[in-house]
């Protein structure tokens, strides 16, 4: 079984309780640590901008390349719900190994502390709520109901397929676990 | 806030048991969660669970209500345990020891503190009578028992009296617009009555950021998804608009009545309006057409004319004018924060003219306008408090109660945003009284209310200041003392959805108080036995809470078990169908009138005719002000500012909070033609400055602000250097302290210049 996230992203207003709930839960300071990235596009002009928001959790990919540039295999992916985790413990710290899992992942998903050879910390799905049977905080967080978690299987029958959108490229090599609701870019700007 | 219940009821009451703990339930690991809500002024009020392990919060959860029920918090509570446990929380009494504002401070005891603040008010007293005592509260804490506010009032009042503000900062355009048409306050609707709208227009309301009620944006989404087509009308592409509208149409600050004006024209030239609607439940509607027409002042109020004043075009005008009017039914969303301008009540009045001739008033999926959103139901004007008893200062004054005079509010009062003003210049710049000390608890208004370099010179001229605090807020630092008090997470108290429910909250007590933290009740109790006050807190908590619930006759209705509603930390009301303001006036006029002297809605008000003053004609109409883009100060300061809610803090509330700061960055959002012309760049540092203050900030240069208006959000904190330039970018360095006609804060009708340091 591969987990997954579903994003709305005609529903985001870019309000970040996702994002501010994920370092509630799992005690992140303030800083450049962010395992839940809310990412920014304007296009357009006045007056007809165009705005966007993207999600930017990691995603849990079925070929975690991040895992495989790990030098000391810090990075593994559970088979049993395909969570990508890092131990911390094990890991080299951003100088010490000049930051191949960053330079693997195709969306940034490695997060390190401001700290002299700070070690990789990311987004584990909240893997304690998940052995309890619950959702990440950050989807029970959203005021709108723009995110939903789940086996990607029944994720992708729910809401379709789609894994393209404004600030997100599917990547084919790694596979990220995602479902889109894509919001339209006026053909103007595409 | 009208609390509920008098002195003579509360004798009645008979001690209770104290609470038991079923609200707080345990898991392994020794952590409680406890059920609760917040009490900012932040427009919901939401059920939180916090975790809570030696006196500690580690972690927060929202509602664990079924999916379809649930009431889920925003960003700012997520982040509430960083605000609860904030470093720089203040957790010990502290008296002055540099110079005022300077912020240097000395740790002192309790009973130093309560002696000081004891004496000068008796100092005080005895020298210049009660008027020299000045209490200022807010809504920093909108609950009943531990409200600063109240326990405050009620303690001066039985001191012998003292001098406070009239009004709130939010929302009085919208509360005088409201009382004058409808002779009520409750124009909302259920926030589910927006799946029923066909259009929604979001005139100047940004609910994504300023909430509005618990899952407001949740439901404005619905409704798009649900077909309804939606126009925001903004000089922003705010938030709501990026993700919901169909389409932007930019427009100056305080030109929207301008354009509602002209969209009546447009109706009434070409026979769109509701005839019928209109000579059944108004009255006055043919003055407002002779003014409209140009048969009172012999300007034709065309689309060409509005568009003139406010920059959208007059074709635009005459299209939103026929889908209005064609559209049925239609949802006019006005609010409060265009009214918060130099006339800002005509804002709200025209908007709910247009609702009434478009027949969309007491109809489902309409709307009634007047900006204040609440129902009848959980509302916070009915919630239950302390009961202040009256004001002796106030005794000799007018009775105000329901007026629409201003100037009758304003002889034993202070118009809040007019404070500072009023302490500078007293009784001879015609102020009620000559203001020696300030008490004050649950605000922050030198920042929070217009001309904040003023309020500062105001504070410093003060014979003492006491202020009740959490933090060191701009405001605190001009202390002389300094009191710390609890937060939320430290008191039990009952709370109400802002501004509406249909639910009940009650926070449960989850830490005890931190370092030497007192709620501001507690402080006032203590301090009224070193006044000598007897009986002033009579009760324990536990014996107040029971008993506000016990005596109101709104939680009478709706909650039957008192502990299960306190356990639950909330009550539901469920609706068998959506709330619509004024559904029983419109479905049966005969026996349910208006609350208004002719029991129709007043497009003319007899009651504002009598009053004779210019500023607030008995009609809504658009009026040029000071400050507008044709006041000759236009020359030196051509950009207009506009000071919205923020998303990231409360206000000024949160302000400190890291997981929030970082969210986003304190920004002026300038047009890219205002910043070439200037050549400004995106992320450049500029001051933004007018005859009132300079701000330092960094430049957001975005498309998603029209040209001609830049925009800082207010509530970030006041911070001048030696030269007197505001390293915070407090917003209302640069506003006004006035008010409008109806009494709204004119905190929207700013002009500026920009440029790049």
């Amino acid at each position: 079984m591969q987990i997954g996230f579903y994003f709305d992203q005609t529903r985001c207003t870019g309000c970040s309780a996702c994002r501010v709930a994920c370092k509630d839960w799992n005690d992140v300071p303030a800083g450049p640590q962010n395992w839940m990235r809310v990412l920014y596009t304007e296009k357009g002009k006045f007056p007809q901008p165009f705005v966007s928001y993207m999600i930017a959790p990691c995603w849990h990919c079925a070929e975690p390349l991040c895992a495989e540039a790990c030098p000391v295999d810090a990075i593994t992916k559970r088979a049993e719900d395909g969570i990508v985790l890092v131990d911390s413990e094990v890991c080299l710290g951003k100088a010490e190994c000049d930051l191949k899992c960053l330079k693997a992942c195709p969306y940034d998903a490695p997060q390190f502390g401001p700290e002299n050879n700070a070690k990789m910390h990311k987004c584990n799905f909240c893997l304690d709520r998940h052995l309890q049977g619950n959702l990440p905080d950050c989807i029970e967080a959203c005021p709108v109901r723009a995110l939903d978690a789940g086996p990607l299987a029944e994720l992708e029958k729910k809401y379709g397929s789609n894994k393209e959108a404004v600030d997100f490229k599917y990547s084919r090599r790694t596979k990220p676990a995602v479902v889109i609701k894509a919001k339209k870019l006026p053909r103007a700007l595409t | 806030m009208q609390p509920s219940i008098t002195n003579a009821m509360l004798t009645k009451f008979e001690t209770e048991k104290e609470m038991s703990n079923k609200s707080i339930s345990r898991t392994e690991s020794g952590v409680k969660i406890i059920r609760t809500t917040s009490t900012f002024d932040c427009g919901g009020r939401c059920p939180i669970r916090l975790h809570v392990k030696d006196n500690r919060i580690i972690r927060i959860e929202g509602d664990d209500a079924e999916k379809s029920e649930q009431l889920r918090t925003c960003l700012r509570c997520r982040a509430f345990r960083q605000y609860v446990h904030h470093p720089q929380r203040l957790m010990y009494p502290q008296k002055r020891v540099g110079a005022r504002g300077q912020g240097k401070f000395e740790r002192i005891s309790w009973d130093e503190a309560l002696d000081t603040m004891a004496n000068e008010l008796n100092r005080v007293k005895e020298t210049y009578g009660n008027e020299g005592i000045f209490l200022a509260t807010g809504g920093a804490y909108l609950a009943g028992l531990h409200n600063g506010g109240f326990a405050a009032q009620r303690l001066l009042n039985q001191f012998g009296g003292c001098v406070t503000h009239y009004g709130n900062i939010s929302s009085e355009g919208a509360v005088w617009a409201s009382l004058t048409q409808y002779g009520s306050v409750m124009v909302g609707h259920s926030r589910d009555d927006m799946l029923n709208s066909r259009l929604i227009l979001l005139w100047g309301w940004d609910p994504a950021r300023m909430i509005s009620g618990t899952n407001t944006m949740y439901h404005v989404i619905k409704a798009r998804e649900n077909g309804a087509r939606v126009i925001a009308v903004d000089p922003r592409y705010h938030d709501t608009a990026a993700t919901v509208a169909d389409e932007w149409i930019p427009i100056y600050p305080g030109t929207d009545t301008a354009v509602f004006v002209a969209m009546a024209y447009v109706m009434i030239k070409e026979n769109l309006h509701d005839q019928a609607f209109l000579d059944k439940y108004t009255v006055g509607f043919e003055k407002f057409r002779d003014y409209v027409l140009g048969q009172e002042d012999g300007v034709n109020k065309t689309p060409a004319w509005a568009s003139e004043i406010s920059g959208v075009p007059a074709e635009t005008i005459e299209r939103l004018a026929r889908e209005y009017a064609g559209t049925k039914p239609a949802a006019l969303m006005d609010c409060q924060g265009p009214a918060r301008s130099a006339m800002g009540e005509q804002y709200n009045r025209c908007a709910a003219t247009l609702s009434a001739m478009t027949g969309n008033v007491g109809r489902p999926g309409g709307s009634a306008c007047g900006g204040l959103m609440g129902i009848p139901v959980g509302h916070m004007f009915r919630m239950s408090a302390i009961p202040p008893g009256k004001n002796p200062f106030e005794m000799d004054g007018p009775n105000v109660k329901g007026t629409l005079d201003i100037r009758l509010r304003v002889i034993k009062r202070v118009h809040i945003n007019t404070i500072f003003d009023a302490i500078l210049k007293g009784k001879k710049g015609g102020y009620p009284s000559d203001i020696k000390m300030m008490w004050s608890m649950c605000n922050n208004y030198l920042n929070q209310t217009g001309n904040s370099n003023k309020a500062a010179r105001a504070l410093e001229k003060l014979e003492f200041l006491c202020v009740n605090e959490l933090f060191m807020t701009a405001q605190a630092r001009y202390a002389d003392l300094l009191l710390p008090v609890t937060s939320a997470a430290e008191r039990s108290d009952l709370t109400r959805p802002w501004p509406s429910g249909p639910y009940f909250t009650f926070m449960n007590r989850a830490l005890e108080p931190l370092g030497e933290c007192k709620s501001d009740f507690d402080i006032a109790s203590e301090l009224a036995e070193r006044l000598g006050i007897k009986d002033f807190n009579p009760h324990t908590e536990a014996e107040w809470l029971k008993m506000f619930v016990e005596l109101n006759p709104e939680y009478q209705k709706h909650i039957k078990d008192y502990d299960k509603f306190r356990e639950e930390g909330i009550h539901r009301v469920k609706l068998p169908e959506p709330i619509v303001a004024f559904k029983e006036q419109i479905e049966d006029p005969e026996n349910n009138p208006f609350p208004t002297p002719s029991g129709k809605i007043e497009i003319f008000s007899q009651r504002v005719a009598d009053l004779d003053k210019p500023d607030t004609p008995p009609i809504p109409k658009y009026m040029p002000t000071p400050e507008d883009r044709n006041d000759p100060l236009f020359e030196q300061y051509p950009l207009q500012l506009l000071t919205p809610h923020p998303k990231n803090r409360v206000h000024s509330e949160l302000y400190l909070v890291s997981w929030l700061r970082e969210v986003e960055e304190h920004r002026a959002w300038v047009n890219p033609l205002d910043a070439e012309s200037r050549g400004i760049k995106d992320g450049d540092d500029i001051f933004v400055f007018n005859d009132r203050g300079k701000v330092a900030i960094k430049a957001w240069v975005t498309g998603r602000i029209m040209p001609g208006v830049v925009c800082i959000f207010e509530g970030a904190w006041y911070n001048p250097d030696k030269d007197g330039v505001d390293l915070g970018a407090c917003a209302n360095t640069l506003t006004k302290d006035a008010y409008s006609g109806g009494g709204a804060a004119v905190l929207n009708s700013s002009l500026v210049e920009i440029e790049k340091i």
